[in-house]
């Protein structure tokens, strides 16, 4: 029987590639980001403890998010520009100007989608040109975080070390694994 | 094996300390460019190191307790209680026989006693340093891994070696 021909496919990392877009954040989209803020799975690796109210999360977004340097709204595609954001994502420097540290955080309804690697991957595509001498993103993750450190791993980054006792976050001292990608990495698709 | 006392710095180490603070060598893989007068370094003695939590002068043990310095040990807050920053500078005449390694052994034996809170040194050493490397392996700290372009130095992004010591290691002997 004749064999089918195999016809290229063009490289794919999952079932399907999420498309997500990111765009700075408003006060007006406070509603929708107590949806992860006030919810204790998603706080439970992060440093911060579950909002009870918008009043405080309202002054978060106005003192912190609004005059940070790179701080940015996961939206998912079709809820167009002002889609209401699933999550959070950003890059913060880190004493060197070389170098920042990079954060996320989704609704726990978008987990498992790749939503955040999406974020990430799209993030580490435009990041080093959008800050002036940036060289090098780096990612602390808990140990005991395996969805996180995978989230990272499929956006191309490279695991460093584990190090030990690094932290002091809500009364316990931490391991972190230490991921990072450098403006010379090359970009996953 | 070199046989160090640890102590408390004082403005009349100024001179000695000039010794490797003005030396070319020894600053190669420092933060901070050789001093070319005691002006500045009696600034920075007073300043950084007579306030600074934990800085140390590491002199030989058979010079008595008040021995010239020959190089100077630290642990450096960071942002988080539960985590330091070890230094170590020594002199060059002094290289090579074993004392920055004993220094660093002493560092972590009555540092954690000493710093509330305290569960981790790290030192980060450039790649390019292994004799360094090497006290901080001799010393009973492990090496964690090579964090890639982590440090801007001296106009250059090196790539750093880290190592730690928690509170929980065992001392090396």
């Amino acid at each position: 029987m004749k064999k089918e021909k195999q016809v290229d496919r063009p490289a794919a990392t999952g079932p399907s590639a999420v498309n997500v877009t990111l765009r700075r954040f408003e006060l007006s989209d406070v509603e929708a980001m107590m949806a992860w803020a006030s919810d204790p799975q998603v706080a439970a690796f992060c440093r911060w403890d579950p909002y009870e109210s918008t009043a405080p999360l309202l002054a978060y977004l106005r003192d912190t998010v609004l005059p940070h340097p790179w701080f940015r709204a996961i939206c998912l595609p079709g809820d167009g520009e002002n889609g209401r954001p699933v999550g959070a994502i950003s890059v913060m420097p880190a004493g060197d100007p070389k170098r920042a540290e990079l954060g996320y955080v989704l609704a726990r309804a978008h987990w498992g989608k790749g939503v955040a690697t999406a974020a990430v991957k799209r993030t580490v595509a435009t990041v080093f040109s959008e800050v002036p001498g940036l060289e090098r993103v780096e990612a602390l993750v808990d140990v005991a975080n395996p969805a996180s450190q995978r989230v990272l791993e499929k956006a191309g980054f490279t695991r460093e070390a584990v190090l030990r006792k690094y932290c002091f976050i809500k009364g316990k001292v931490k391991d972190r694994v230490m991921f990072s990608f450098i403006d010379t990495d090359p970009l996953v698709e | 094996m070199a046989e160090v006392t640890l102590r408390r710095f004082e403005l009349s180490d100024v001179d000695a300390m000039m010794a490797w603070a003005s030396d070319p060598q020894v600053a190669a893989f420092c933060r901070w460019d050789p001093y070319e007068s005691t002006e500045p370094l009696l600034a920075f003695i007073r300043d950084a190191v007579l306030p600074h939590p934990w800085f140390r002068a590491i002199c030989l043990a058979g010079d008595g307790e008040d021995g010239r310095p020959v190089g100077a040990i630290s642990v450096t807050p960071t942002g988080d209680p539960c985590r330091a920053e070890l230094g170590y500078v020594l002199a060059r005449a002094h290289w090579g026989k074993g004392v920055a390694t004993d220094a660093v052994k002493r560092t972590v034996a009555t540092v954690f006693g000493e710093v509330q809170g305290l569960e981790r040194v790290e030192a980060l050493v450039d790649v390019d340093n292994p004799a360094s490397q090497r006290v901080a392996e001799k010393a009973g700290f492990r090496r964690e891994g090579v964090l890639r372009r982590h440090y801007w130095h001296k106009g250059r992004a090196r790539d750093m070696v880290m190592y730690s010591f928690i509170s929980s290691d065992p001392l090396p002997e």
